[in-house]
């Protein structure tokens, strides 16, 4: 806490002495000398798929841009943010940077992160935008101005075993629609297949709250209200009891919270509502084990689901117009029909496009193939932007919150009452 | 009623059945605690051998051992070099620490300067300073130094030790004075005293301390992580992070990644057993 705390002053110092004043320098129309521009980037620090990709994207940017060349930074998901932060206090200023959702204010307001509508002619910018879906722009918003353009992103999604199904004699080609039809299922499965019956990706330590915040916002609950946290009012507080309520009965599995993609890879869970990205390494799993098959996210009975998203957003930091404009480019080219096909096909993100969903040129051979996927791409229509926390104590106030939904949903004491608890503790540390 | 209890009583021999059953349950338990603490290898051993549909299975043996996993981490991640960058930070910072350490507990113990106390009690408080609150700063000064995604930006920062001055400070406070003062008389200076009189003699506790700073080294997580920039400058804690993606975790890939990790520790803790235990016994476990 004192390393993030020390980093966060130091940031904001920094970032307060280096930007400019005013309106940003007006950037070229186009590069015409080489420029090198820095992209930390979280997916290029692991082994996966999503490495390859990154790989094979920047290859296509810089043979379509040979003047632009990008010096890529690999950091882990868990540390970019404070790569990122160290850095602007050393004085090397990033110019892009792939950064999860959760910090979006805090990048805007303190680390200095140039809006697009700041930076960019609003034709050109208004050009660019045209066709993606207008929820997904909305995510990286912040006062109304665009600070991070999604990049790679999901949505909740459920996973289900339709082996445990069959087993507990539930109907694998009706999965369950709603909370009610969850709780059912889980007593079933775990009843009359002996396994762990539901369980959601949303109390572990690295799954932030995109789970949690798209069951609360799904029955008409909000964690925070401009600065004002709402997490444990009415709306909110019924959700966390739903999950409770699906513990007593059974349903909801207790098990460690930090590995149950595990044990449903494992095939000892029954329903798994986690981020649609994880979809790959299952059907790796599942192969020759056992029947995987997703769903939509459940909802509470009629109520239109809210899911939310997990994943990353691309941000630009640059001060120099010529930076800029070739940042500008990177970000473009990330977020095209081409780039899109390979970030879905080759990772298994959602497209922010979706005319090329259908489109033989672009994802409709591969959509073909994957048909599960549909369901990831029903839930966008209603894509809820994930609510980060504002302030320089944005993560302690988040961490407060998911212990007392942790302690609600497992513990022996009221609901209402832990969650009110933390909310008023949490409320002295908001802005 | 009391018993009288003669002093100094012999204690009863045991029957030759009692020996038995006694160490039997001694090596049982021996034997058990071995289990527990093999386990966890084997375990890592049999994963990595395991292909990726069988990764949770409990069975204990793969049905289809292969070495998949092995090849996907040599050719997916710049794994040899990583290997080799680590042994090379870790046997720099460890010479490094092992010799300032000697330089600077000779001076504090044998050469009487003013506010040496002070300095030995500074030295020993910096020990207590958590390597979080110095990271940034070492970040900016690496940063400015252009010791950025360098293998000696990762080593200089760990080149002096307080752990290490503390530890040869108490063994050379032990050394016998007459030897030196008889060099004195010689006409030895200090130079010669430290490398051809003193060091020589403190075989045991360089060995532990050189030992202790290589597999601390060698586990370095936080400084490599914060100051490589490309993972083919990096080290080997850092490529077994690669496994823990976004998108899941690579379980099998990361046993054989951390199986080939280990491998040089667990050559060197065969090779020098007696010596490595003797560290961790003196000096506590780090």
């Amino acid at each position: 806490m004192l390393r993030r705390t020390t980093l966060k002053l130091m940031a904001t110092l920094a970032s307060v002495a280096m930007t400019p004043l005013g309106a940003l320098a007006e950037m070229p129309a186009a590069i015409d000398k080489p420029v090198t521009i820095s992209f930390y980037n979280y997916n290029l620090a692991s082994a996966s798929a999503g490495a390859d990709a990154t790989r094979e994207l920047l290859a296509m940017f810089e043979k379509k841009f040979p003047n632009i060349k990008v010096e890529t930074i690999a950091v882990p998901s868990n540390e970019i943010m404070s790569r990122v932060q160290a850095d602007i206090v050393a004085g090397r200023q990033p110019d892009v940077a792939q950064l999860v959702f959760r910090d979006l204010i805090y990048i805007a307001s303190d680390l200095g992160a140039n809006a697009l509508e700041d930076m960019v002619n609003p034709e050109e910018l208004k050009a660019h935008l045209t066709g993606m879906i207008p929820q997904g722009l909305e995510l990286g918003k912040v006062d109304g101005k665009t600070y991070g353009l999604a990049y790679t992103f999901s949505t909740p999604i459920l996973y289900y075993n339709a082996d445990l199904f069959k087993q507990a004699g539930l109907d694998p080609d009706n999965p369950p629609k709603t909370w009610t039809d969850v709780d059912a299922a889980g007593r079933a499965i775990k009843e009359k297949a002996g396994k762990n019956g539901f369980f959601p990706g949303a109390y572990g330590p690295v799954d932030g709250t995109f789970v949690y915040q798209a069951i609360v916002m799904s029955n008409g609950g909000k964690v925070r209200d401009g600065n004002k946290l709402t997490f444990a009012d009415t709306n909110a507080a019924d959700a966390v009891k739903m999950l409770r309520g699906m513990v007593e009965s059974g349903a909801h599995a207790k098990i460690d919270v930090a590995s149950p993609s595990d044990t449903f890879a494992a095939g000892n869970l029954g329903m798994f509502l986690y981020t649609s990205a994880v979809y790959g390494s299952y059907k790796k799993a599942a192969k020759d084990k056992f029947d995987l098959r997703m769903a939509p996210m459940p909802s509470f009975g009629e109520k239109p689901t809210a899911p939310t998203n997990s994943g990353s957003a691309l941000y630009v930091f640059s001060k120099d117009p010529e930076k800029q404009r070739a940042a500008y480019e990177l970000l473009k080219f990330l977020t095209s029909k081409e780039a899109y096909t390979v970030i879905t096909s080759k990772i298994g993100y959602l497209p922010l496009r979706l005319d090329i969903v259908d489109d033989p040129n672009y994802l409709a051979s591969w959509v073909k193939e994957n048909p599960m996927f549909r369901a990831n791409l029903k839930q966008l229509d209603h894509l809820t932007p994930n609510i980060a926390f504002p302030g320089p104590n944005y993560r302690q106030v988040e961490k407060m919150m998911m212990d007392s939904v942790r302690e609600a949903v497992f513990g022996t004491g009221d609901p209402s009452a832990v969650l009110t608890a933390a909310q008023d503790e949490g409320q002295s540390l908001m802005p | 009623m009391t018993i009288d209890v003669p002093d100094n009583q012999p204690p009863m021999p045991l029957s030759p059945n009692e020996g038995t059953t006694r160490r039997i349950a001694v090596h049982g338990i021996m034997i058990l605690l071995s289990a527990l603490s093999i386990f966890p290898i084997y375990w890592m051993i049999v994963t990595s051998l395991r292909p990726e549909n069988e990764i949770f299975s409990t069975l204990p043996w793969p049905s289809n051992p292969s070495l998949e996993n092995y090849v996907f981490v040599l050719t997916r991640i710049p794994m040899l070099q990583m290997l080799v960058n680590t042994t090379i930070v870790a046997t720099a910072t460890a010479a490094l620490q092992v010799l300032t350490g000697l330089l600077t507990a000779y001076a504090l113990v044998r050469w009487r300067m003013r506010l040496a106390g002070l300095v030995h009690g500074l030295i020993a408080l910096s020990w207590l300073v958590p390597f979080q609150v110095t990271m940034i700063p070492n970040y900016v000064l690496a940063s400015r130094l252009g010791l950025l995604d360098t293998l000696t930006g990762l080593v200089v920062p760990n080149a002096v030790a307080a752990f290490a001055i503390l530890l040869l400070y108490h063994s050379m406070r032990s050394f016998p004075t007459e030897i030196l003062e008889a060099a004195r008389i010689d006409g030895a200076k200090s130079w010669r005293i430290l490398w051809q009189i003193v060091t020589p003699n403190m075989g045991a506790p360089i060995a532990s301390l050189a030992i202790i700073a290589f597999i601390s080294a060698w586990n370095e997580y936080f400084w490599p992580l914060l100051l490589s920039r490309k993972p083919e400058n990096s080290v080997v804690q850092i490529g077994l992070q690669m496994f823990m993606t976004q998108e899941g975790n690579l379980w099998g890939p990361l046993m054989a990644a951390a199986a080939l990790a280990s491998l040089p520790i667990l050559v060197i803790y065969l090779i020098l057993q007696r010596h490595v235990i003797e560290s961790f016994m003196k000096s506590g476990i780090r």
